[in-house]
């Protein structure tokens, strides 16, 4: 049973063979050429001849991902295949539609060099996959994420409290921290802090919340000091609405609880309660605040106020219809007035309009199956795992991407109420970038058949039933 | 330029571009979803092999070491009996104890009409109780968890 201890170089990862990964070359290869061609739709279209045009951006990043793949490789990991070209594809599709926008919607200087939208998104891009390598390459073990799961939960909470007294106001939203000149959005790392630390409490407890002892009329739940952390999260995500109005991140917050309380429980009396209270809150915010009784109101009927509130929304429909099945052709669609595109925030949360009415129908599905794919892979990651910890940990991070992803294409085909968060990969912007790209690169290292087996598990400090032989010897 | 029948061959090219950038996607996907089947047939081609395995909390003198672990048949019995898939001499253990059965999609404890009874977390068990993934289970004095089955090697 006693296996030999691995020798620190091999702990180390030092004494690697490289190994071939085929799948995922063969992909990456798909990946390039798909986003050669666009490159030169792009061109071409804007060029009025035949064209491949500027393609230094696009070679910078097929030469980040080519850097990726190649650390993989001869670091030896036997991590998930799909996922890195997946994600590489999505990447691309943003490069894409950053070059194809106007330059001009994001500038900042940069050691004296003024940088637009699309070059910004480049280097968002290579910094979030060198993230994604450093972890995928160097996590062996997740020791550091689940003994440490109450002062993960610490930490977010300082987030968040720092955001409250500091935070700098977007369109009406608190959501921008800014530490000296770097500004970057805590509720996208907070995401993946709060999946470490529902990961961590429920597979403790996960027995305790399973079996009900309290009864509250036709429901059973948990015993009720177990119930606590599940209402101090319902809290959470009120109190980012209250304070915040950041709606879309509450939302994404909330359901990935539920999803997760549902998944270490199997319980469906939870999330019915959770769904209840959902709604509950939901009401209480309709009329207290004025920004989410707008968000519905507009959703319900955006020709209420058509040049104002509801513009987004009506043109991002607008912005559908003109597409079609086959879309109008990158560079083709998106009239805009002088700088200024057809759609406010088109770089960022409308992102999914621009590539439905440039890329067609054909375009948005396959961008929607990318994010499909990204969830089979998590599940089975999930399905796989050798403990309840990285069980939940794998499907509360592919959740976290998954759902995002579901909220913000719903808001923008009017499907659900507008919130106003980032659709994974593909929106601009460097904190939801960097954080997705932590969540890709944890999953791949959990997917990794090399790494540590978990720690065993601690001895129960419950007395257990009669006869048992602890106090005895 | 024109082709015949007054088609420019700009046009046409380029809408064949943008088709093709779409088709590339597809592609893409195609080879996705290839993959992603072999890999869920592959999955089930291999499945019956280990359903989960017991690992031992701890035990009396002399028993099982802490930390050891049992693959796990679709029925398994627990017991002092040789005949049983997990034969324990304790005293405290009937001749048969306990049988663990692996129904459908998920697992199922018994208790064989024992002497001292058997514990799924610390509650005595009464007919078939359904078991769960970590999961304790005590029978005698062995203290046995229900873990996950480890991944097979290849694949």
């Amino acid at each position: 049973m006693n296996a030999i201890a691995p020798s620190p170089a091999r702990q180390l990862g030092f004494a690697v063979r490289p190994r071939l990964r085929r799948r995922e070359l063969a992909l990456l290869a798909i990946v390039a050429g798909a986003l050669v061609l666009g490159r030169a739709s792009l061109a071409s279209t804007l060029a009025g001849h035949l064209a491949l045009g500027d393609l230094r951006l696009l070679g910078l990043y097929l030469g980040g991902i080519a850097a990726v793949h190649v650390a993989f490789v001869l670091t030896g990991r036997r991590s998930d295949q799909i996922l890195l070209p997946t994600v590489a594809l999505l990447g691309g599709i943003s490069l894409l539609v950053m070059e194809r926008l106007p330059q001009g919607l994001v500038v900042q200087r940069f050691v004296g060099h003024d940088l637009g939208l699309a070059q910004l998104q480049v280097g968002w891009l290579l910094l979030s996959l060198a993230l994604l390598a450093v972890l995928a390459v160097v996590v062996r073990s997740d020791n550091w994420l689940r003994l440490y799961k109450y002062s993960w939960a610490a930490a977010g909470i300082a987030l968040l409290l720092a955001v409250f007294v500091f935070g700098r106001d977007v369109n009406g939203a608190q959501l921008d921290l800014c530490l000296g000149p770097v500004c970057g959005q805590p509720s996208e790392p907070l995401k993946v802090i709060l999946v470490v630390f529902l990961a961590g409490y429920l597979a403790e407890n996960r027995e305790l919340l399973a079996g009900a002892s309290t009864r509250l009329g036709p429901l059973r739940l948990p015993p009720l000091p177990y119930l606590a952390p599940m209402l101090a999260m319902l809290g959470i995500a009120l109190a980012v609405v209250g304070f915040q109005h950041d709606l879309g991140s509450a939302l994404l917050y909330f359901a990935v609880f539920l999803f997760l309380l549902y998944i270490a429980t199997a319980r469906v009396s939870y999330v019915a309660l959770g769904l209840l209270l959902f709604l509950a809150g939901s009401a209480v915010l309709y009329e207290i605040y004025p920004v989410v009784r707008l968000r519905v109101d507009i959703w319900l009927n955006p020709w209420s106020d058509p040049q104002g509130a509801g513009y987004q929304t009506l043109r991002a429909l607008y912005a559908l219809g003109t597409g079609g099945i086959l879309g109008t052709g990158l560079g083709a669609g998106l009239p805009s007035v002088g700088a200024t595109p057809a759609i406010p925030v088109i770089q960022s949360d409308f992102v999914f309009a621009a590539v439905a009415e440039e890329m067609g129908l054909l375009g948005a599905l396959a961008v929607l199956a990318c994010y499909l794919v990204i969830a089979e892979r998590g599940l089975r990651i999930a399905a796989t795992a050798q403990d309840d910890f990285r069980a939940l940990l794998a499907a509360g991070l592919t959740l976290v991407v998954v759902v995002q992803a579901a909220i913000i294409v719903g808001g923008n085909i009017k499907l659900v109420p507008l919130t106003g968060i980032t659709l994974p990969f593909v929106s601009y912007g460097g904190s939801s970038l960097v954080a997705n790209a932590l969540v890709v690169g944890l999953l791949l290292a959990l997917s990794d058949r090399g790494v540590e087996p978990p720690p065993p598990p601690r001895p129960r400090r419950r007395v257990f039933g009669p006869g048992t032989a602890e106090g005895v010897a | 330029m024109n082709l015949p029948g007054g088609i420019d061959t700009f046009a046409l090219s380029l809408w064949l571009l943008r088709v093709a950038f779409l088709g590339a996607l597809y592609l893409f996907l195609l080879s996705v979803a290839r993959l992603l089947l072999r890999d869920l047939r592959s999955v089930s081609a291999t499945a019956p092999g280990e359903l989960g395995r017991l690992v031992v909390i701890s035990s009396f003198a002399g028993g099982p070491p802490a930390g050891a672990s049992y693959a796990l048949d679709a029925v398994t019995t627990i017991g002092r009996d040789v005949n049983n898939t997990i034969s324990v001499d304790d005293p405290f253990l009937s001749a048969d104890h306990a049988v663990l059965t692996f129904r459908g999609r998920s697992w199922y404890l018994e208790d064989r009409g024992s002497t001292n009874g058997t514990y799924l977390n610390g509650a005595p068990v009464v007919g078939l109780a359904p078991l769960g993934f970590g999961d304790e289970v005590q029978a005698g004095q062995l203290r046995v968890r229900l873990d996950r089955p480890r991944p097979p090697r290849s694949a």
